[in-house]
């Protein structure tokens, strides 16, 4: 199956690591100009050599996700360097956190915020589009019993309702916006894999939902996430799609 | 990653920079000095009474007449505060029967034998022999209690069985200087338990002496502390490492979000982690940062310690038997103490002190209490390492083990046994 990315503009936050990173990798591999941005300097610079060995054009920058400025800009700049946009992926996430109140500004800026004024800056470029899409990383959490009560799982929650009715405001305009929420993911560098070592307890107690006793990788996310953003996802509108390896017991009739 | 540490230039009264590193060899260090009942009779004779050793804190014997008992192998030291304020030690044994006559804390006028009422001042004299005259030899030749030396330093009451030791401070020498600025005095005794252990005391020493074996028994650390990037310093006796904590290990991948213990050690010091937004390992520098620029007006003197002493473990070792682990918001000091006659076993001291914040509540002053492994938790990191020693010493008793292969991450277990030496002989 062809996704039809050859040749189309991709801008992806958090495409530094993790999920967001492997999004960024896939979709340049597809033979896209892709664009991304994230907190460590140095990771930033390894991002850059990393897409420049790859034949597309690219842009990267080192953006401090809870500034709402500096998001807002680095997607123009996104827009100039590519030349245009067609895919946005919203995947930067400031990650979880319980007891202090102020994660829920955080969350909010970062996980939210980030997405939103990101689409904002990224309208103009996408309804020049002729494949236009959005795609918001929410998560299972939301939408399953998960760990303990806390911002990030609510706040994505938020983010999930948000992109839903993003979509049905943004179809007639040729935009699609789809959600794609992951399960546990494990990768080099993933919050999990620090809670396997230091809170066991936390990590076997998620395990143990999986039906395969593993989590998923980064790659596993990001070929379903790379597929719903691609023109060959045409008809996925307003779509969300849980790739969990089967974590969450319910039945999403 | 590399750690960020103070420089030469920058403020600190415990000097901070490398000492130089000593040029041992790499030989094996025999097993027999863990094992070896002949061994462990040596080092009685050799070391643990020609040491100084630590009995207790001041304030555990504040007023006259205030007594605390201490042991050490086969003998219990009556510490005591005299009229005018000083120290004083004995043995605490009947010059008539040889019983034991003082038990645990407390205060008294007298040292009075509950065998036959035989009566002891304060000052170790003879107060009292009931019916003297049966006794046609008249009392004991000497004035009463053997006197044991004492002195007093940073907070604490020590001791020696030997009336030749030098100086207290000249044995400590150059700890003074080192450990003075965290001024335990201003802390509180928080925690103060015993544990029987089966191990030899070496082997918990060591334990403690490396922090090599983190990534084994304590994983959870590789995300709290550096294990390896560790400056290790051999003074005379005495040894150190400064691990920095509030990092994480080389080991292991930055994660975006900040470890639980991490977001412990920002929280403790009124930093909130959910708004922190540099990266894992740049929250050690800003934790110092936000200690010194916060601590006052928490009622917490800093002034006198260094900026990486506002979030590291300066770690000592008092040769033989003490473990320091200096922090600027506590002192978790474990002590190791032989067992009387088995090499195998071993009674692990624990005693925590605490600097208090403003307002805060003096908590009411711990009991001892004293146990068996495995009886009580003490705490996560502790119970690891409690769990793990009884197979070392298992293992060194095999007879397939001839001694312990030691590397460069492990220079002060080499440095302890160099010091041994020079007591016991090799």
């Amino acid at each position: 199956m062809d996704l039809q990315l050859k040749g189309l503009k991709a801008a992806v936050t958090g495409g530094t690591r993790g999920i967001g990173h492997s999004i960024l990798q896939l979709l340049a591999d597809e033979g896209c100009d892709v664009s991304t941005c994230g907190r460590a300097p140095e990771r930033v610079a390894a991002v850059r050599t990393l897409l420049a060995g790859k034949g597309v054009r690219s842009h990267a920058e080192t953006v401090q996700g809870r500034d709402g400025d500096s998001v807002r800009q680095w997607m123009r700049n996104s827009v100039d360097a590519l030349g245009g946009l067609d895919i946005f992926v919203a995947s930067l996430s400031a990650g979880g956190g319980t007891d202090e109140e102020r994660y829920w500004y955080r969350n909010f800026e970062i996980d939210l915020m980030s997405a939103i004024r990101g689409v904002e800056e990224a309208l103009p470029a996408l309804r020049r589009s002729e494949q236009a899409s959005i795609l918001i990383l929410g998560t299972m959490a939301a939408s399953e019993t998960f760990v303990a009560p806390m911002a990030y799982n609510a706040i994505k929650a938020a983010l999930i309702t948000w992109s839903k009715q993003l979509s049905q405001q943004l179809a007639p305009e040729g935009i699609r916006v789809n959600c794609l929420s992951p399960g546990p993911t494990m990768f080099k560098g993933s919050n999990w894999e620090m809670i396997r070592v230091a809170r066991s307890r936390i990590y076997d107690n998620a395990i143990r939902q999986q039906p395969t006793r593993r989590m998923g990788t980064a790659e596993e996310i990001a070929k379903a996430a790379v597929f719903l953003a691609s023109p060959a996802a045409s008809w996925c509108n307003g779509s969300h799609l849980l790739v969990d390896g089967g974590y969450s017991k319910r039945v999403p009739f | 990653m590399t750690i960020e540490r103070i420089k030469p230039g920058d403020f600190t009264r415990t000097p901070a920079g490398p000492a130089p590193r000593p040029d041992y060899d790499h030989a094996m260090i025999p097993k027999e000095r863990y094992v070896s009942a002949d061994y462990m009779r040596l080092e009685w004779e050799r070391m643990w009474t020609k040491v100084w050793l630590l009995g207790c804190r001041m304030d555990d014997i504040p007023d006259p007449g205030d007594y605390h008992v201490t042991t050490i192998g086969k003998e219990e030291i009556i510490l005591v505060r005299q009229q005018d304020g000083s120290v004083r030690g004995f043995y605490n044994v009947c010059l008539h029967r040889g019983n034991r006559i003082m038990v645990g804390e407390g205060n008294a006028t007298s040292f009075k034998c509950q065998y036959h009422f035989w009566e002891y001042g304060l000052d170790g004299d003879f107060v009292n022999i009931p019916d003297l005259e049966t006794f046609p030899q008249g009392a004991p030749p000497c004035r009463g209690l053997r006197p044991v030396r004492c002195d007093t330093w940073n907070s604490f009451v020590w001791f020696s069985l030997d009336p030749e030791a030098p100086p207290l401070l000249d044995y400590l020498d150059p700890l003074q200087e080192h450990l003075e600025p965290y001024h335990f005095e201003r802390m509180v005794k928080v925690a103060d338990m015993t544990v029987e252990w089966d191990c030899n005391w070496k082997a918990s020493v060591d334990a403690f002496n490396e922090s090599y074996h983190v990534q084994g028994i304590h994983p959870e650390l590789l995300y709290f502390i550096e294990d390896k990037d560790v400056q290790i310093d051999c003074y005379g006796r005495h040894n150190r490492y400064l691990v920095p904590f509030s990092t994480i290990s080389h080991r292991v991948e930055e994660t975006t979000e900040i470890p639980h213990l991490i977001k412990h050690a920002m929280k403790e010091a009124g930093m909130d982690p959910a708004d922190f937004d540099g990266r894992v390992t740049e929250v050690r520098k800003a934790l110092q940062a936000w200690k010194r620029k916060h601590g006052p007006e928490m009622g917490l003197d800093y002034s006198d310690l260094n900026d990486d002493q506002l979030t590291d473990d300066y770690h000592y070792n008092i040769f033989p038997n003490l473990t320091l682990n200096t922090h600027a918001d506590d002192l978790m000091l474990f002590r190791q103490r032989p067992h009387p006659s088995d090499p195998n076993k071993m009674f692990f001291d624990l005693l925590i002190f605490k600097l208090l914040k403003q307002d805060e509540p003096v908590p009411k002053k711990p009991r001892h209490e004293q146990f068996r492994h495995g009886e009580k938790s003490l705490g996560l990191v502790l119970d690891q390492d409690a769990y793990n020693l009884p197979g070392v010493q298992a293992g060194m008793n095999s007879d397939s083990f001839k001694g312990l292969w030691i590397g460069d991450q492990e220079l002060r277990i080499r440095h302890f046994h160099h010091v041994l030496e020079s007591y016991v002989g090799s």
